[in-house]
């Protein structure tokens, strides 16, 4: 009752900041369902068993693809090279696999080496170098782009094998797809490494006070290498899926998934600077922006106002989680 | 020889020092490699290809000098690379949808940069958001503008426009090094006045500089602005230089230009000059020269080596890496400030705020 008061009394602005400061897990989902049920409002057509099962299968990917990144950014850096990592490991899958069942084992164990590789290319980098995260990686991000092209010659070849496009994209009772076996795989995983182990607790702690985590005996530069080595990790096998759900790929193809990605781990709640944030919100966040997407496909709208719809959501964004204190305080 | 030891002295102690030098080896190893590749010991100095170099690359120095502006105040654009592309889209858009004489496109082109750079130094400066992001979000509203006005590559520019750009003055003196000049003089006339001591005074702590009665959010907008206009003349060079439009260039300039600066040894806040980002600039540009006449020399003498132009892209970006690799070992002396100063560009939260 207490409670109410208060908040009645603070301004509209400030209210609703508390609210999605208090959970923006439950936020994200409430967005998400409100903007899914416009979209059905304009257009009854989006309702049925195929597009609610792309929306599943696209969060699912996206979630997958967002977990490296929540772990790097608990750990107060931020990642840019999820979207070339993706592709390339796209590019990698359709490139070995040919249209040929029998490669998996193969394709993953590459994928995930290289995924690893550029990731500890990554954290090494952001540790020695000492310039921000976000520079360092957009840096490594354009070279990863780059060699997509050297290899290739601008044109991948081959397609996923059918097996493998059928264990991600054939649907349990025409709705459910098969990726979903995967992020069972996955999530547990991940959900386990953030939240019950010793690495993942001194993940939050390094975000929170770098020199304080030092100072208790953590090796920081370790926990931050790791977290962009998983980020990578994580990425390539989104990547892989990707390949599997677009069955060819091109250069390039998932570089959009650096900016969503980083979208959904911040509408999940996880914060700019490092130390707060949960897996499970950026699952909530992966679903608000794909429902987002369903929405601006919906609408028709184009790619250049569909560009400057995405630059308000991030300055929006930043308004509402990171504007620093002025000078007069 | 007393004098020019004290001199010589002098300068070592300025900012610009690392990038004087790094900017001397590079035109070593330019002419070395050129010489060979060519086979022409001089052939870097030969004044035509020299000013070739100088007029291709007057909108990546410029940007890099508009960007060292706001370093020194304290702030950074990313977005200044695809703010260039804008300049240009309207540079020629103006003219050919509406009829206008070429001039006016060029004056809306820089009103379009200003207001460009506005809208970012708003976020930046009123807003107080982390100006690196602030960037990546400016980079997609106006790419989105860019592509709104112009949907593909197109339009040309009066040959009598181009032209004069082109060809330099008395047969050596291209006329982008006279521009990019003026924008150097203008520099160290505004150094001096009081606009120049608060750029210094704000980069360097925007809370003392506030006590000391001035307002860091005017400065930082005035920096702003004027970058803006830097920004516009740069991106009139491309025009010219291109003579035609493209809505998706460019868009890379912003961590180009803010690594050249990093180079040049720019710190973030109050330290620092426009001669550092010019050094940086021209270091970049040398370099990438460099490695356009290694990829010619390499067939020359490894037999049925060869290479698309996939690779020089892909080279270019690892020398940009690298040069952020240089900075363990350019800026040592300012490296920790410049360490904060650039945190202080990613994070804004309550947790860091001095």
């Amino acid at each position: 009752m207490q409670n109410n008061a208060s908040t009645a009394r603070m301004g509209f602005s400030s209210s609703l900041k508390h609210f999605v400061k208090a959970s923006p897990a439950r936020m994200a989902l409430i967005l998400a369902a409100l903007l899914f049920l416009i979209t059905v409002l304009i257009n009854p057509n989006g309702l049925n068993p195929t597009a609610i099962g792309s929306i599943i299968l696209m969060t699912t990917l996206l979630a997958i693809s967002a977990a490296g990144q929540t772990m790097v950014l608990i750990s107060g850096g931020i990642d840019f090279g999820v979207g070339s990592v993706m592709s390339a490991a796209a590019i990698l899958t359709t490139y070995t696999m040919n249209g040929q069942n029998g490669h998996f084992v193969q394709v993953l164990v590459m994928a995930l080496l290289m995924g690893a590789a550029i990731g500890a290319m990554n954290g090494i980098c952001v540790v020695k170098i000492g310039l921000p995260p976000m520079i360092v990686t957009m840096a490594i991000s354009n070279i990863v782009t780059r060699l997509q092209y050297v290899f290739t010659q601008g044109s991948p070849s081959g397609y996923a094998s059918p097996l493998f496009v059928k264990s991600v994209t054939a649907r349990i009772g025409g709705v459910i797809p098969f990726i979903v076996f995967y992020a069972m795989l996955i999530f547990p995983l991940v959900l386990f490494v953030i939240n019950r182990t010793r690495f993942g607790k001194q993940m939050y702690m390094v975000g929170n006070n770098r020199v304080a985590a030092r100072l208790t005996g953590v090796r920081v530069n370790r926990i931050v290498i790791l977290t962009y080595v998983f980020s990578g990790l994580l990425s390539s096998f989104a990547g892989m899926l990707g390949a599997a759900y677009m069955n060819t790929a091109r250069c390039q193809i998932f570089d959009d998934y650096a900016f969503t990605s980083l979208v959904a781990v911040i509408v999940g709640g996880t914060s700019f600077s490092g130390g707060i944030g949960t897996f499970g919100g950026t699952i909530a966040g992966a679903l608000l922006m794909t429902v987002l997407s369903n929405a601006l496909t919906t609408l028709a709208l184009s790619q250049p106002l569909r560009n400057i719809l995405n630059g308000v959501i991030v300055v929006l964004l930043l308004i509402l989680y990171n504007r620093s204190k002025s000078v007069r305080q | 020889m007393n004098g020019i030891r004290s001199s010589y002295l002098r300068f070592r102690k300025t900012p610009a020092f690392t990038g004087f030098i790094l900017f001397l080896i590079s035109i070593v190893l330019n002419t070395v490699i050129q010489g060979f590749a060519s086979g022409n010991a001089l052939a870097f100095f030969n004044p035509n290809a020299l000013s070739t170099l100088i007029t291709s690359n007057a909108p990546f120095i410029l940007v890099t000098m508009a960007q060292s502006l706001l370093l020194i105040s304290g702030t950074l654009d990313m977005s200044i690379g695809i703010q260039i592309a804008l300049v240009n889209v309207v540079c020629i858009m103006i003219p050919q949808e509406l009829g206008a004489p070429v001039e006016v496109g060029w004056l809306c082109a820089i009103l379009a940069a200003v207001a460009a750079s506005l809208l970012s130094g708003f976020g930046c400066a009123v807003l107080r958001l982390p100006p690196l992001l602030v960037g990546y979000a400016m980079t997609f509203i106006i790419k989105g503008v860019n592509v709104l006005v112009m949907d593909i590559p197109q339009g040309k520019v009066p040959k009598a426009y181009w032209k004069p750009y082109q060809s330099p003055l008395f047969g050596f003196l291209p006329v982008a090094l006279l521009i990019i000049l003026l924008v150097f003089c203008a520099w160290l006339y505004l150094k001096r006045t009081k606009f120049g001591r608060y750029i210094y005074a704000v980069g360097g702590n925007p809370r003392n500089a506030f006590a000391a009665g001035i307002n860091p959010v005017k400065v930082q907008i005035q920096a702003f602005v004027l970058k803006g206009v830097i920004t516009g003349i740069a991106g009139i060079c491309l025009t010219l230089m291109t003579a035609s439009g493209n809505p998706l260039q460019a868009e890379d300039y912003g961590l180009r230009s803010l690594s050249a600066c990093i180079l040049g040894g720019l710190g973030f806040g109050g330290w620092g000059s426009m001669s550092c980002a010019v050094f940086g600039a021209g270091f970049f540009v040398v370099i990438q020269n460099t490695v356009y006449y290694l990829f010619t020399l390499l067939p020359k003498i490894i037999p049925g080596f060869a290479v698309t132009s996939y690779w020089q892209n892909m080279v270019s970006d690892v020398i940009l890496l690298l040069g952020l690799f240089m900075t363990i070992v350019t800026a040592k002396a300012q490296r920790e400030t410049l360490k904060q100063g650039l945190v202080k560009q990613f994070r804004r939260g309550e947790k860091y705020a001095k």
